[in-house]
């Protein structure tokens, strides 16, 4: 009679974590635990078995989990590593960022209880909606040519959640700014995603009630990437688990913290693992980079860390490259000459497993020109990209992915497209409601099978489904611009007209399509070959960077090179060009320099 | 976890029903008042059996009052728990349905069928427009799905149950999952012995030969009819053999195992019924399959002896009390017009629903937020035991001290021309003079049932007469006045005003001075021996009241006992002899009720 949602297939799973000590102490742990990760550790799969065996040993229905990732992306991925062991997400088994769990399961149902003084019911504003505010408060405050810009005001609130603290104080101007500014969207029933951790962190902090509650409903919490999540989440943990009694697993790997700029701070994460109260584990083994790779990867770094891959056997490469005519040269060269050469000196070797990484854009741009030059695949990740993927385009994307072919191999699963397309609702719905909405999905993707135009499907499910869910549920705003912008991309005039489901479902990168991404959105990626670009002192780093923000590009860099399993093809000029055209002699990186000095 | 406040709004008998509850409920009404149906509104929120279609009302379940504007009509459900922080499977199911943060916490759920919210304004056409939602907390968005509901369903036992049917279908049977687990826990050795046994028993009887003959005698004629090609060997056996099979065969016998649940009486089929469903409610919460259970009762004095009614009930509403029955995971429920259950029920149990005339609906009261100390508390509750629950069941209570006024207040009643009885007035004896627990329970915020006291002054010479104290506390429960500066006048008087009438001396000197004093002194001189002097200074008084000796008097009395005195002074009572407070409390009673 009882119903299981767990399987027991990570039971057969587990065994693989048995020889590497790491994994298995982590996967064995019984209170906080804290695993520190190093680059290819598997992490994300010693996280899913763990969390499998959680939800089947030590947690039952109807209580569950809760797991707080970085991004959407990383969600995603550990949705589809989960159902690769046969868990389905489902009310037992929170996975999302920071502030969806916020607005789930503290905002929306506490905040009115709590008088936190909210609008209700609570309406996440758009990017663009906050822009208007910032500039109608700030010209009001300051005046039309005051240089406050939203970026500072937003870490500023980031980074301090006690307004009381001589840190808010300090800084009384941009204080002022940012509480006017946090007014005046109120005012208009809006709240931004600082605030949904600004007043999921008080929640938290000041009603003590709510802790006994989250404990029922999620009595074990799991963190992943936690050096990249800002102190609100960290005093949100801290908060759960050290008074809560709410039991923590957290992954994390300070070396690779890169988000700084945006108030992540990679101490937290060594500061939680110091505790006495929590077990430490550290995983040492890398099954992606070969040993070559992982030994210019901690020279650059400037740390020793010991990590040895799990292959001693396999050779790896790491090249550096001078293209003395420039970057536009470089993009060139990597189109033209290294990539054709890198595909033919390895059998079986696609394009998909190459990856070309760059610090900016407007680099990506180069490379993208040369790619379209030459009649290239690629697709491309970055500030630039088409559109900035969502819960709700990813899902965009794999219901494309099921009707042109993976509806043969329920690769995914339609199961996992409804089930996703009824979370979306603000709503739980009821039984019938879930059936409803379960019938029109499963209907829609039915009658569409096959490989068609990808703009005339997008239009169809928003005019027969979509539209009416973005209308009407005021949390996915945010994401109905991303939705708009794939539908621009996708008709006349778009980056992407003319592109047909497969490729659309295919968008995550595909065997036949060439990687371009930022460092940053690189993270986490795993490519056989990778090819950067930019090495030049001016642009990687930048030529006035302070010492925190050279540790952090350090870090990047550190990524970077760790994304590669076999090949690293290291390009650079000597020098670089600022956007008027002066040529500055800076040489080569300094990172690179430290890297051929050894 | 508890049931603390339900509200139902616009459905059957009910226009507005909004009631606090305690840990049980104990829903006590006449017929037809609609304790089913309060029962009915409870399983539209919380019963998961219940499907979709049983969930889509018809316009019958509107409330009546409607007439024709039922269409258009919201019907909305809404019931609180509390007391369920210290489960955290609970609080997980509820937590998206707080309401109060406590502690305790409070959550609400609420089923509501209304409109369709995608006619927008328009108004409905049918029913066919009408749709259902339960939710919890206040947004109607946060649908409170089964899955949740299964965590802390309601099971109902309706009225007119055919236990021996229950218990004869193996699919129904509350018997099939102990058997079940039985099954499941017996090792291979043990099954080995059982099939030994059985074969060696099937062996031992079908291999007798009256047996065989009868075996053969069926293959002979059938080898007549089909020939000898067409015929299957036929032999007598007891028919199954496999384990499983016998175990399902299993059945509850009574009587030393002579008969079966089949031959019992209806009692004792109900009452194994109950007993089972009870073992059952208990594994379900052990095994997790939920966090709690709503156990509905409707009308448990079907079919039972009232000894047994009292027993039965008092074990399942005295969960509350007995801590080894983990008293938090089962809220029992009861609807019942039996005395012999009110009056086991738990004293802040009781849900007393009653027509309304005036507003042509159900109208409900209950005891839950009387406050009550533990004396005061226990008296109650051996009262109400005794008393068989007559309180719950009373239209108009006539509060008296003692046994005395319990024989003459209906005998005046009657001499003034009042039926106590046909209004449905109790008569109550406090059995002293601590009224204020009773007046707790029946005041206007708890079960308001209309009431007047009956008390006696009891001067004390040179200090306050002991009455002032205790209309003091009396009117404390109802009114907020400072007494401090009212004189004795003004304390009585307000007294009077709230339906409490003390007289100027003590009942029998009242009675005497009314004009009762031959028929006292006949009864006295009937009762016992008296001195001449005695029935000398008697006659005195009657002659002369003002010379009246109260002490002696009541010294007289009290050798006979006041009861048997006043038993038969009863029959003596006319219009003309009622002490003017007797007959003001009586038809103040009279006027409420009219």
């Amino acid at each position: 009679m009882s119903s299981h949602n767990s399987s027991s297939r990570y039971l057969a799973m587990s065994r693989e974590l048995h020889d590497n000590l790491g994994q298995w102490q982590a996967y064995e742990s019984t209170g906080h635990c804290i695993v520190l990760a190093g680059p290819g550790s598997g992490k994300t799969k010693t996280l899913a078995l763990k969390l499998a065996r959680i939800l089947a040993e030590d947690v039952s229905a109807p209580r569950g989990v809760a797991c707080i990732t970085f991004s959407q992306e990383c969600s995603r991925e550990l949705v589809r590593r989960l159902d690769a062991i046969g868990i389905k997400e489902s009310s037992r088994l929170f996975i999302g960022t920071v502030h969806g769990f916020c607005l789930r399961h503290l905002l929306v149902p506490y905040s009115r209880l709590a008088n936190l003084g909210l609008p209700h019911p609570i309406e996440v504003s758009t990017i663009q909606q906050n822009r208007a505010v910032f500039e109608a408060v700030s010209v009001q405050l300051y005046g039309a040519r005051n240089s406050y810009r939203q970026h500072d005001v937003d870490n500023h609130r980031r980074a301090c959640f006690d307004r009381q603290s001589p840190k808010w104080q300090s800084e009384p101007e941009l204080s002022e700014l940012a509480e006017a500014y946090e007014r005046e969207l109120h005012r208009r029933g809006l709240i931004d995603y600082e605030d949904l951790v600004l007043y999921g962190q008080r929640l938290v902090t000041q009603h003590s009630w709510v802790l006994p509650i989250i404990r029922a409903k999620f009595p074990v919490l799991a963190i992943d990437e936690y050096q990249d999540l800002g102190v609100g989440l960290h005093q949100i943990v801290q908060r759960l688990a050290f008074n809560g009694g709410v039991r923590l697993f957290a992954v994390g790997d300070a070396d690779q913290s890169v988000y700084g700029f945006n108030g992540a701070d990679s101490s937290l994460l060594l500061e939680l693992a110091a505790r006495p109260d929590v077990q430490c584990v550290r995983l040492s083994i890398n099954y992606r980079c070969a040993n070559e790779i992982i030994d210019a990867a901690e020279i650059a770094l400037g740390e020793a860390r010991g990590y040895r891959s799990s292959n001693v056997a396999r050779v790896a490469q790491v090249e550096i490259i001078h293209r003395p005519l420039g970057i536009a040269d470089q993009a060139r060269y990597a189109v033209e000459d290294l990539i054709p050469h890198v595909l033919s000196n390895t059998p079986g070797r696609q394009l998909g497993d190459i990856a070309v990484l760059y610090r900016n854009a407007e680099i990506g741009d180069l490379v993208a020109g040369s790619a379209q030059s030459v009649g290239l695949n690629f697709i491309r990740i970055d500030n630039a990209a088409p559109y900035r993927k969502c819960a709700v385009v990813s899902w965009i994307e794999d219901c494309a992915a099921w009707c042109s072919g993976g509806w043969t191999a329920a690769q995914p699963k339609l199961g996992g497209l409804i089930g996703r397309w009824c979370r979306f609702h603000s709503a739980r719905l009821s039984d019938t409601e879930r059936h409803h909405e379960a019938r029109m999905l499963a209907r829609f993707l039915w009658d569409r099978r096959g490989n068609g135009d990808a703009s005339e499907f997008l239009a169809a499910l928003r005019s027969e489904l979509l539209d009416v869910l973005l209308s009407s549920n005021r949390t996915l705003n945010d994401q109905r611009i991303q939705v708009d912008a794939m539908s621009r991309a996708l008709s006349p005039g778009g980056v992407l007209v003319g592109l047909d489901l497969v490729r659309l479902g295919g968008r995550d990168g595909a065997p036949n399509q060439l990687n371009l991404l930022t460092f940053h959105s690189a993270k986490g990626c795993e490519y056989k070959v990778v090819i950067i670009l930019g090495l030049d002192e001016g642009v990687f780093p930048w030529s006035n960077e302070t010492d925190d923000e050279l540790q952090e590009s350090r870090r990047l860099f550190y990524v970077a090179l760790t994304r590669a399993c076999d090949e690293v093809h290291l390009i650079y000029s000597g020098w670089s060009a600022n956007r008027f055209g002066r040529r500055f002699d800076n040489g080569m990186s300094r990172f690179l320099k430290d890297l051929i000095s050894l | 976890m508890r049931i603390c406040r339900i509200r139902i709004k616009n459905f059957a008998t009910f226009k507005l029903l909004d009631i606090r509850t305690d840990k049980s409920i104990v829903v006590v009404g006449e017929n037809k008042v609609g304790k089913s149906n309060l029962i009915r509104a409870l399983q539209l929120v919380l019963d998961p059996s219940l499907s979709d279609r049983d969930r889509q009302l018809g316009l019958e379940h509107f409330w009546d009052g409607l007439g024709d504007e039922k269409l258009g009509a919201t019907v909305e459900i809404s019931v609180w728990l509390t007391d369920f922080d210290q489960n955290p499977n609970l609080v997980a199911t509820l937590a998206d349905c707080i309401v109060a943060p406590g502690p305790p916490l409070r959550a609400r759920l609420t089923y509501r069928f209304q409109p369709k919210t995608s006619l927008e304004e328009l108004p409905p056409r049918s029913l066919a427009d009408y749709e259902f939602v339960i939710f919890g907390g206040t947004d109607e968005d946060n649908t409170f799905t089964s899955t949740q509901r299964r965590q802390i369903p309601l099971d109902v036992q309706g009225a007119l149950r055919d236990a021996e049917k229950d218990l004869s279908t193996w699919r129904r049977s509350p018997l099939r999952p102990m058997i079940e687990e039985l099954t499941s826990e017996l090792d291979d050795d043990a099954r080995e012995e059982i099939q030994g046994l059985i074969a060696e028993a099937q062996i031992e009887l079908a291999d007798r030969d009256e047996v065989v003959r009868v075996a053969e005698r069926i293959g002979g004629r059938l080898t007549q009819i089909v020939g000898s090609s067409h015929t299957v060997p036929i032999k007598l056996g007891l028919a199954p053999t496999g384990v499983d099979t016998l175990l399902r065969g299993l059945r509850i016998l009574i009587d030393q195992g002579v008969r079966g649940i089949g031959d019992a009486s209806l009692g004792t089929a109900n009452l194994i019924f109950l007993a089972l469903k009870s073992l059952e409610l208990d594994r379900l919460v052990a095994e997790g399959e939920r966090s709690h259970t709503f156990f509905a009762i409707e009308e448990p004095e079907a079919h039972l002896h009232p000894h047994v009614q009292r027993l039965v009930y008092r074990y399942f509403l005295a969960n509350e009390i007995v801590v080894d029955q983990n008293p938090t995971d089962l809220t029992t429920i009861l609807t019942t017009h039996s005395p012999h259950i009110a009056s086991v029920a738990p004293i802040k149990s009781i849900v007393l629903l009653r027509y309304d005339q005036n507003q042509q609906a159900t109208v409900g009261t209950s005891t839950a937020r009387v406050s009550l100390s533990r004396t005061d508390k226990d008296d109650l509750q051996r009262y109400i035991d005794v008393t068989r629950g007559e309180l719950f069941f009373a239209q108009g209570i006539i509060f008296v001290e003692g046994d005395a006024e319990r024989f003459l207040l209906p005998a005046f009643a009657s001499a003034l021309g009042i039926e106590l009885d046909m209004l449905g007035v109790s008569v109550c004896s406090v059995s002293g003079t601590n009224f204020t627990p009773y007046i707790k329970l029946v005041a206007e915020n708890s079960l308001s049932i209309p009431y007047v006291i009956i008390t006696d002054l009891d001067p004390v010479p040179g200090k306050r007469p002991l009455a002032r104290k205790r209309i003091e506390s009396i009117l404390s429960v109802t009114e907020n006045l400072d007494f401090s500066t009212m004189s004795h006048a003004d304390v009585f008087e307000e007294a009077e005003t709230c339906g409490c009438f003390v007289n100027d001396d003590t009942l029998e000197v009242e009675l005497f001075l009314a004009g009762l004093g031959p028929a006292m002194k006949e009864i006295l001189l009937s009762e016992r021996n008296l001195q001449r002097a005695t029935i000398a200074r008697i006659d005195g008084w009657i002659a002369n009241p003002g010379s009246l000796d109260v002490n002696y008097l009541l010294e007289l009395i009290e050798r006979i006992g006041k009861g048997r005195f006043a038993q038969a002074l009863a029959s003596y009572v006319t219009a003309a002899v009622c002490p003017t407070y007797i007959r003001r409390a009586i038809e103040r009673i009279r006027d409420e009720l009219a």
